[in-house]
């Protein structure tokens, strides 16, 4: 049997396992499909590990329910940024790293031979100069040394401090104790706040959904092909069906739903000359493919189009472009004068009218109606009616309406 | 572009240099504790003798402590993913509330040719509500730089405010924390009135409302347990959903409930039971959510919240003629 280890090689399973803890917290052992129970055992341990301040658990009749409960409105930053801290490493890359790093402060530049025998000479470690230049190369790619060419020689010295930098402009530390919570991929706004070990005493946030953070791999691939104007493969697991599908596309917007936690990308179908979105946590790798000549067309139409998707979806089930919705609503105007201003905030463009006293008439066109329902239900006891050319939605309102009522009065 | 899910960001690397920044020589005892903190839960199974006994030898053991080899000096660079990342939040609009345009343009220029990892239009928030504050306004600055200020050094301000009926008013608070709300893309300010010392309550104030901001000398010796306060807030019964897990409303109300406190179970082949704790300033919103989920979503507790629903929707059935009457006659019609 192996040994358990805290730390993970690679990300995406992991990944699946926390979304499970933290968006379904009611799964007990046997309910997790498609895992050995010994593997549950040790992503159940590993997460109480990364997580534990945040673990709880219950015991039901089927057994014992652990789930992930956090309440981001009480929080500094993002518990779920732990994951992403999980990296194994070796006993080479932690060592090379500190004496790598603390060698070179202060210098101008030596070559791998020099901070070879100066490590041992400091220190009393020897390193392989070849697993020394190794350490140097990856850190001038990823940009924390800089390698200076001199005649026949490269010579590695550290990059500035961001401590230096924060100090002549502390209004970028308090900018980043915001950001760290509220912008995509504020794991790296976490990961410099602990650089110059700024802790978060000033912000909260809402209405933010931390699971996101759990896609960040795929948003970092995605915005990639964005900025190049690529293609992409991408290979999208039915959060419904479990069946995963192979679809070339054009990637040309994150798509972001701040009440339902849905995050999609939007995408162009060349063949099929429409736009379509898929949900981010169902794509599960992105290829880059070939540069997309026509990428500021697609995107200037999208751009165009997006104003007419209530949501997310570019077309209806029937045999018209778009659709009309008009809603009538009872409003009371000496004293609800806030549902009115609801409309005009969350209504997208739609145009507001006073038809008679404390009755209006909100009206607006969108590619699908049926994505309106959710949000036409927020004002059930104010609905005087529904019209729409979308018939399904209007018999879907009134048939869920009468199955809601029974559920309270009849049952 | 390097990774994200690299080993230069991990747990026991920031742990450590933590532990070398702050002090030469550290106890074992005092090792343990900092591992604690903030390392993971068995961190310190493996960390503690790697670092104490014959491991990565960055400490010296001189009897009684641990002296480490390396600088207090040292530093870790930032890599150029995170560099990216700050060249695209500087692009953002909020930015406007903590630098200067001078500073921006300083900023961008030291932190070298790394592209933004990403635009602000690389993003279109379909449902955000359309109303949200102004960040460039310069009076909304002045109130938010002051406001941050006074909640780093624990100070008293007079605000003059305007409510929601227009009616104005000022009280000294205490400024506690500054709330973002990503769906009203505006900011609230949490503070504590000073006069209000018996039952102390978290107040919240929002920033576009604020006419006024007067600086007072008086400091608190500290800010408040503001989430002790929210949670005092929450009602003691929280609302008890049932989900029927059909039309896939399970997942989108686990995804949808996800920012609030909740614990679920399952009832039986497609039930799940859901706890959601909430307080009086949620009250409304979530009963709004949940009425958007229609009939796949049933409360059955606490009383008050039931009651609630069930007012609306004798309001609506009363607008669709409706009654439990009349329901053969409907579901004639529907079938």
């Amino acid at each position: 049997m192996s040994e358990f280890k805290e730390l993970i090689k690679s990300f995406s399973k992991s990944r699946e396992y926390v979304r499970d803890f933290f968006i379904y917290g009611f799964k007990t052992r046997d309910e997790f499909q498609g895992w050995s129970p010994r593997t549950y055992d040790n992503e159940r341990r590993r997460l109480e590990s990364w997580l534990s301040a945040y673990v709880r658990q219950d015991y039901t009749p089927k057994g014992k329910n652990i789930y992930l409960s956090i309440d981001s409105n009480l929080l500094d930053t993002n518990p779920l940024y732990r994951v992403w801290k999980a990296k194994s490493f070796t006993d080479n890359d932690i060592m090379l790293h500190f004496y790598l790093l603390d060698y070179l402060l202060g210098s101008e530049g030596e070559s791998v031979e020099e901070i070879t025998d100066g490590i041992l000479a400091a220190y009393d470690v020897l390193f392989e100069p070849q697993m020394v230049r190794r350490k140097c190369n990856e850190y001038v790619k990823n940009g924390m040394l800089a390698g200076i060419r001199q005649g026949k020689k490269r010579l590695y010295r550290l990059n500035p401090s961001f401590r230096d930098m924060l100090s002549s402009y502390p209004g970028l530390g308090n900018a980043l104790k915001l950001y760290q919570l509220s912008s995509p991929l504020g794991i790296l706004g976490n990961t410099i706040m602990e650089n110059v070990s700024l802790t978060n005493d000033v912000f909260r946030i809402k209405h933010h959904f931390f699971a996101h953070t759990l896609e960040d791999e795929i948003l970092l691939s995605l915005l990639d092909a964005i900025h190049q104007k690529r293609t992409v493969f991408l290979q999208i697991k039915s959060t419904h069906s479990k069946q995963t599908v192979k679809v070339n596309c054009v990637p040309l917007k994150i798509f972001s739903g701040t009440r339902t936690g849905r995050r999609f990308l939007c995408f162009y179908f060349p063949e099929k000359k429409r736009f379509s979105c898929a949900r981010m946590d169902a794509i599960k790798e992105v290829d880059l493919g070939e540069i997309y000549p026509d990428y500021q067309t697609a995107l200037d139409n999208l751009e165009k189009n997006k104003t007419k998707a209530w949501g997310v979806s570019f077309q209806n089930s029937g045999h018209t472009h778009t659709e009309h919705v008009k809603l009538t609503l009872y409003v009371r105007e000496d004293s609800e004068s806030f549902i009115l201003q609801r409309l005009k905030r969350e209504g997208k463009g739609g145009t507001v009218r006073r038809i008679a006293p404390d009755t209006f008439v909100y009206e607006t066109t969108v590619f699908d109606a049926n994505e309106m329902l959710p949000w036409i239900r927020t004002f059930t006891g104010r609905i005087v009616s529904l019209e729409t050319d979308n018939k399904r939605l209007a018999a879907l309102f009134q048939k869920d309406f009468y199955a809601m009522h029974r559920l309270y009065f009849k049952e | 572009m390097s990774e994200l899910f690299s080993e230069v960001y991990n747990c026991y690397f920031q742990v450590i240099k933590s532990l070398i920044e702050t002090q030469k020589y550290i106890s074992k005892q005092e090792l343990t504790y900092r591992i604690q903190k903030s390392g993971f839960e068995e961190s310190l199974l493996t960390l503690l003798p790697k670092l104490t006994e014959k491991g990565w030898g960055f400490y010296e053991n001189n009897k009684t402590m641990f002296c480490s080899k390396l600088s207090t000096d040292f530093y870790v660079p930032l890599t150029n993913l995170q560099k990216s990342y700050l060249k695209a939040i500087l692009m953002d609009d909020k930015i406007a509330l903590f630098l200067d345009d001078d500073e921006l343009t300083a900023i961008n220029a030291a932190l070298g040719d790394v592209t933004p990892l990403y635009r602000p239009e690389d993003f279109y928030y379909y449902d955000r509500f359309a109303d949200g504050d102004d960040y460039q306004n310069p009076m909304y600055k002045k109130h938010f730089r002051m406001i941050q200020n006074a909640i780093e050094r624990h100070q008293y301000l007079d605000i003059a405010y305007e409510s929601r009926f227009g009616h104005r008013v000022h009280h000294y608070y205490l400024p506690c924390r500054l709330e973002y709300s990503m769906k009203n893309d505006c900011f609230r300010l949490l503070a504590v009135n000073r006069n209000v010392r018996r039952s102390q309550r978290v107040e919240i104030l929002n920033l576009s409302r604020i006419r006024e901001i007067t600086k007072s000398s008086e400091t608190a010796a500290q800010i408040p347990n503001i989430n002790q306060l929210l949670r005092r807030s929450y009602y003691k019964e929280p609302v008890r959903i049932l989900i029927k897990d059909r039309r896939n409303a399970l997942e989108r109300a686990m995804l949808q409930f996800a920012n609030y406190e909740k614990s679920t179970r399952k009832i039986d082949d497609n039930t799940y039971e859901c706890l959601i704790y909430y307080n009086k300033k949620t009250e409304t919103e979530l009963l709004i959510e949940i009425l958007s989920f229609g009939p796949m979503i049933k409360v059955v507790g606490n009383d008050a919240f039931v009651r609630l629903i069930k007012e609306r929707l004798s309001r609506q059935a009363k607008f669709l003629n409706y009654s439990e009457k009349t329901k053969g006659e409907q579901d004639n019609i529907n079938s």
